[in-house]
């Protein structure tokens, strides 16, 4: 499981936007998305290929414990990047956006990279929140941007994998001081074109390739 | 992919439909068949308990059959076996059983499936598996499980957890052994873990905790922190060129860390656990170490006053064997240590366990920022403000008595290292054929960090039969360092002297037992020590001289405070600290540390009068008798310790010298060349009027006047900038502006780490300007600009006076867009407006005293005009058009309006405005910068009256005030002769010389102009009409007309102008409000009336 880099992440929002599920839906795609069954996860793994490198994620939910304001800023300090979710069909998930921000920009580390999602597309006829907002709210805050079903999985691997892209390319710009691993990057142990077995597998899951059949 | 596809197209006869029961049976089939984990089958032994994770997530939500099968195959059992077998990759069937477990329980909404899912304690024996926990995955996911876990505990489930017959807690004591763990999201993890524990607020797990886990995590937290301390202080040490500001911050962000952590845990109101806490907090790290800090460098120092001056008791390692000695002395009710055996190795840590002052008192004005838990911080701030160095060998335990009815100084008084790794001391608590039936945690304690190899031995026959301390404490002090016996007398002579001057006792009620140490001290009373004798004939002299001298000054009370100061070390070092002579360096975290400790909540009010009972009116009374008052605080207060403070109160309030070290600092500012840096000057003057209200909260008129005197000082500075060019203007708005917008906030300011490094001058270091001295004029003036605001502001909030004149007033409102004016006989320019992205507008441009307004005609009305666009002529941005001379480049900024009046400029447009020819092309850009540049004067003379500009750059004020300011003389001029007028204008002008500054010698130049032209102007009664000519504008159009333009203007106004016999063009808005147009007669008079200020 060598890896160049492990990116730390740490989704926030509302409880109940469904920031465990996105969570599960990327680290282990195994979970298929069914109907009738919600199941998320506060923490996960996996590996993903950026640039020809392995890159692993790590991914851990916050939820539960903003009741201690040590436990919030820690977090935040910890990490590479953080989802911002909010559920498109409560309102109210979105109007506390400005809050989750500005806490987040207080704490973390200024080069953290913020990914502003609205979670549950799939649920079209219960919108509240026009696309278009999420949009604007992105661009006037300077975050990337996507809507995501972590039911259908929509846009789900794109909404990690644009952020670690969003990482890699700061790493490589030099702004992050990668041997400080405050910032929630971590150098991978030497590796010696070790990538090729855990290439494309859902390495957090556990599963070895081709473990299934 | 081909995944899914093997689940529904793979053979083996498995269930179709991947949630049902049947499913779970033919997975439960694949795990018999396969426990034993192999290479051949973890992938299928992984993919199953997947698979199980999903179906039962799927039975908790659909169908209970499948969660009964799962309890009644006892299939958890199956997960432990997979896990204890040891083979290559077992890391993978781990952290997917780790991660089946956290979707479980994070999962499970059902309670009752949760709680037999707890019962029959697989759950514990699955936390306390030995997991490789090298391997950073199987960490990573076995700490998020236990995390999981502890999201999951309640006052029911905690029994599954904590076993109240077998004192285990396996959940809570293997996670907190990962406490200090490299990775930060493993030890976020661990505190989130404790804090959800806690919360639970069962009593009998609380006990457990508190008697077998609560020292050794606690003392080792603290050790913990405490070593990140020297880190950060060895970082500061080493980092003079700011080359590490990183790591820097990092670590002061890990240390805001901790104290959020241990606040949290404080705020949860636990008082056993808060008790416990706060011990070890106080007496193993803030007291020997911060406090400690403070003292390190003046002990040294004062050489005949301090007991650790002489040459043996130079290092902390002997201080501390001496504390020890004492503190076992000290405490009968607790089981007798043994204090350190001589064998102690000198080159431990513990040989410099102090920081540099500047460190500590950074650290401790967070530890006053975020903690405010009673105990602790009152205890400290007591220590800080009353006490002397004898805390080392009390610590604080007196004063948390005040608090905690059974306070134990079981917790020695030192910065050292536990003697037991926390894993260690956790496995002892742990042995239950111990008995820990005992109610104290004294006897947990111990295991903390008394026993095992290091030096301080305990002896455990000692500990398990509780020896009645009286005989063993004289065998103790008798063996320890001969120097330990001359500590102990000190303490005794203290006390005594104390009791007899009713001054000097700072731990009243003093902690020592009479019994054991009577023995020692007996043959050493006459042992008279340096520092107390000393101490005594100071407070006897301080008492005959206040007794003799009924006269007080300032001067008096002073000298008092200076020389009473000396028995409060720690006080006297952040005073101290307050010396901005070479820099301010040390000040800033002095000021923050003084701000954080007066502002925190949990400190009693009555200790703060340390520093902010204003003495000199107190101390004229308590000459005399000093009964009256004292009487009536002994009965305020029923605790007699505090009836003691407020006795000392009267004797002991630093409040002149505290303001006078603050003034000092304030003065510095106002000094071109200071060292002071912006951020300094604001809390100093923060300090300042907390200080000089005092405790009564209103300030006295000598304090008025001072702060006065200092504001005169401030003006002066930040006249030296005051010129009429551009820059000024925009800089003081800018600053007002800034400054309003972002007070200074502590606490923020505190947590930047780059504030730990010596102050820089250059930008470039990427701080920020009020952290830094300013480098460059621009600077200076910026930083000049600041600290007239920020003192202006004490003056006027010591006095009670409101703020009137700043932000600089617009003389006039602006005219809200879309409002319908009256433009009848208005000169308007007709314009096309292009903009970058190709917008295109057709406007007319009407220029008024402070504002340009971009109309569009009104469709109903002719001669009426919407407002599209309303922008401040002051910060407007002219350009002319190289290729075209009928265009004009102009940026308009949004009027500053608003109750703030400093947000910051915003561009409303950039546009290219193209006029019908070239000259209607230069009016408008005449007009416009005539327009602007008036506007602007008006706003440099509200600035001028703000400097007292006069007062000081020439000897006659009069004269040369008038013609700045004296604008209702144009008012008056239409009512009385306008030569008249003239003539007095004229003779005015001369003086304009007697300023250097810019702004007189531009506006004489435009008064020459106005004036030569007003005569022209008089004779045109219909441009006297116009609302503009009604205003200031007059000479505006004059030097239109005087550069020939008369005559295309009229033209282009008379497009728009209808018969209209109305002179006063009025505003059709609701609103009350004025708007420029009718408001000149209002606004001379407003001007009369700031004249006259």
């Amino acid at each position: 499981m060598a890896y160049a880099y492990l990116f730390k992440y740490i989704i926030i929002g509302d409880t109940g936007v469904g920031k465990s599920c996105l969570l599960l839906q990327f680290t282990d795609k195994r979970f298929q998305p069914v109907h009738d069954l919600t199941i998320g996860v506060e923490f996960g793994a996996r590996m993903i290929t950026i640039d020809g490198k392995q890159i692993k994620l790590q991914i851990w939910d916050t939820a539960g414990q903003e009741a201690f304001r040590s436990i919030t800023r820690s977090y935040y300090r910890g990490a590479a990047g953080a989802l911002l979710v909010y559920d498109i069909t409560r309102r109210d998930t979105f109007n506390h956006l400005t809050t989750w921000l500005e806490d987040a920009r207080q704490h973390s580390n200024s080069n953290m990279v913020i990914m502003l999602i609205g979670n549950k597309s799939d649920l079209e006829s219960r919108r509240e929140v026009k696309k278009e907002e999420g949009e604007a709210f992105a661009r006037e805050h300077g975050l990337v941007f996507m809507e995501t079903s972590a039911k259908t999985a929509a846009n789900v691997e794109e909404a990690f994998i644009n952020t670690a892209k969003e990482i890699y390319e700061k790493i490589q710009e030099g702004v992050f001081d990668i041997n400080n691993e405050a910032n929630g990057i971590k150098i991978g142990p030497q590796h010696s074109n070790a990538g090729a077995g855990g290439a494309g597998g859902a390495g957090a899951g556990g599963a070895p390739p081709g473990g299934c059949c | 992919m081909f995944r899914s596809r093997s689940w529904f197209g793979g053979g083996w006869g498995r269930p179709k439909n991947p949630h049902s029961l049947e499913r779970l049976k033919y997975l439960h089939n694949i795990l018999c068949k396969n426990t034993t984990v192999s290479e051949n089958n973890r992938g299928i032994l992984v993919e199953s308990l997947r698979c199980i994770a999903e179906i039962l997530i799927w039975g908790d939500q659909n169908d209970s059959s499948v969660f009964d099968f799962f309890l009644e195959k006892n299939m958890l059992s199956y997960f432990l076996k997979i896990m204890r077998q040891k083979c290559g990759g077992s890391s993978y069937v781990c952290v997917q059983l780790l991660q089946t477990l956290n979707i479980l329980f994070e999962n499970i909404r059902n309670e009752t499936s949760l709680y037999y899912l707890l019962s029959n304690n697989h759950v514990n024996s699955i936390i306390v598996h030995k997991f490789d926990i090298s391997d950073e995955e199987v960490m990573a996911y076995y700490i998020s499980f236990l995390k999981t876990l502890s999201l999951k505990l309640n006052n029911h489930t905690i029994h599954f957890f904590y076993n109240e017959h077998t004192k285990d807690f396996p959940l809570y004591t293997e996670a907190i052994k990962f406490f200090n763990h490299p990775e930060s999201m493993v030890r976020i993890a661990v505190r989130t873990l404790t804090l959800n524990v806690y919360r639970v607020q069962d009593a009998s797990m609380l006990r457990f905790i508190r008697d077998r886990t609560a020292a050794p995590y606690f003392s080792n937290l603290v050790w913990f922190i405490g070593k990140h301390i020297l880190e950060l202080d060895a970082c500061v040490r080493n980092d003079a060129d700011h080359q590490s500001q990183q790591k820097l911050a990092d670590l002061v962000a890990e240390h805001l860390d901790h104290l959020h952590y241990i606040n949290d845990i404080l705020c949860l109101n636990i008082p056993d656990l808060n008790d416990v806490l706060t011990e070890h907090l106080l007496h193993k790290l803030l007291i020997p170490l911060y406090i400690y800090s403070l003292t390190s460098e003046s002990t040294k120092r004062p050489v005949t006053s301090s007991p650790y001056n002489r040459d043996h008791l130079q290092s902390i390692e002997v201080i501390t064997r001496n504390l020890e000695a004492i503190l076992t002395g000290k405490s009968s009710d607790t089981p007798p240590r043994l204090n350190y055996p001589m064998q102690r190795h000198e080159s431990e840590e513990e040989t410099k366990p102090s920081v540099s002052s500047v460190v500590a008192l950074f650290l401790l004005s967070q530890v006053f920022l975020i903690i405010t838990h009673g105990p602790i911080v009152h205890a400290l701030a007591w220590i800080i403000l009353q006490s002397n160095l004898s805390v080392f060998e009390e610590g604080a335990t007196k004063i948390l008595d005040v608090y905690v009815s059974h306070a134990k100084s079981s917790v020695k008084l030192e910065f050292s290292k536990p003697q037991l790794s926390l894993e260690k001391a956790l496995e002892n608590t742990s042995c239950s054929e111990r008995d820990y039936t005992t109610p104290e945690f004294a006897g947990a304690k111990s295991f903390g960090y008394d026993t095992d190899h290091s030096s301080c031995d305990l002896d455990p026959e000692l500990v398990s039969n509780s020896l009645p301390s009286t005989s063993h404490i004289s065998e103790t002090s008798s063996i320890a360092h001969d120097s330990t016996e001359d500590l102990v007398t000190q303490i005794q002579t203290v006390k005594s002297g104390s009791s007899v001057t009713l001054v000097k006792e700072n731990m009243p009620d003093s902690p020592l037992p009479d019994s054991g140490i009577e023995s020692t001290s007996s043959k050493a009373v006459s042992d008279f020590n340096n520092i107390t004798d000393e101490e005594k004939q100071k407070l006897l002299g301080v008492k005959t001289t206040s007794a003799t001298e009924r006269v007080t000054t300032v001067e008096n009370v002073l000298e008092r405070e200076a020389k009473n100061i000396d028995k409060r070390p720690f006080l006297k070092t952040i005073l101290d600290s307050l010396d901005c002579s070479e820099n301010d360096y040390k000040a800033l975290f002095a000021l923050c540390l003084l701000y954080a400790l007066i502002n925190n909540k949990g400190v009693n009010p009555e200790l703060l009068d340390t520093l902010l009972y204003p003495d000199i009116h107190d101390v004229s009374k308590s000459n005399v008798p000093t009964n009256s008052n004292t009487k009536q605080e002994s009965t305020s207060s029923d605790n007699p310790e505090e009836c003691n403070q407020s006795e000392q109160r009267m004797i002991d309030s630093f409040n002149a010298l505290f303001i006078s070290k603050l003034m000092v600092i304030a003065n510095l500012s106002c000094k071109p060349a200071s060292k002071v840096r912006l951020v300094t000057c604001e809390l100093t003057v923060r300090l300042l009027r907390t200080a000089m209200q005092g405790s009564t909260g209103v300030a006295s008129s000598r304090h008025i006047s001072t702060a006065d005197n200092l504001r005169g000082r401030a003006a002066a500075l930040a006249r030296n900038f005051y010129k009429c060019d551009d820059i000024f203007l925009d800089m003081f708005e800018d600053e007002y502006c800034e400054m309003s917008k972002r007070p200074l906030n502590v606490e923020w300011l505190c947590m930047d780490a780059a504030i730990l490094l010596p102050p820089t001058r250059t930008p470039m270091s990427g701080i920020a300007f009020e952290k830094r001295l300013p480098s460059g004029e621009m600077e200076r003036a910026r930083r000049a600009i600041r600290t007239f605001f920020l003192i202006r502001d004490l003056y006027l909030k010591l006095t009670g006076k409101t703020e009137t004149q700043l932000p600089l007033a617009n003389p006039a409102p602006f005219v809200p867009v879309g409002d319908t004016l009256d433009l009848n006989d208005s000169d308007l320019i007709s314009c096309d407006i292009t903009q970058k992205d190709g917008t295109w507008h057709h406007r007319f441009l009407a220029v008024d005293n402070i504002q340009v307004i971009l109309v569009e005609p009104d469709k109903q009305r002719l001669g009426w005009g919407v407002a599209k666009l309303v922008g401040s002529l002051q910060d407007l941005e002219i350009q002319g058009d190289k290729e075209d001379p009928r265009c004009l480049h102009l940026t308009i900024h949004k009027p500053r309006i608003g109750a703030h009046g400093a947000l910051p400029r915003t561009v409303l447009l950039r546009a290219k405005f193209k006029f019908d020819d070239h000259i209607r092309s230069m009016a408008a850009k005449q007009r416009l910068t005539k327009g602007r540049t008036k506007s602007r004067q008006k706003k440099m003379q509200q600035i001028g009256r703000l400097l007292e500009v006069s007062g000081v750059s020439a000897p006659a004020p009069a004269p040369r005030h008038r013609p700045l300011f004296a604008r209702p003389a144009l008012a008056a001029r239409r009512h009385s002769g306008l030569d008249g007028d003239d003539t007095e204008r004229r003779l005015r002008r001369p003086s304009g010389h007697v300023l250097k500054d810019g702004i007189v010698v531009y506006r004489e130049r435009t008064t020459s102009r106005e004036s030569s032209v007003s005569r022209t102007s008089s004779t045109h009664a219909s441009r006297e009409g116009s609302p503009r000519a009604r205003s200031e504008e007059i000479p505006l159009e004059d030097i239109r007309k005087s550069s020939g333009l008369a005559a295309a203007i009229p033209s282009t106004s008379s497009q728009q102008s209808t018969p209209s016999t109305s002179q006063h063009p009025k505003l059709t808005s609701t609103s009350s409000e004025e708007t420029s147009f009718i408001s000149s007669e209002p606004r001379f008079k407003r001007k009369g009336i700031v004249e006259t200020i």
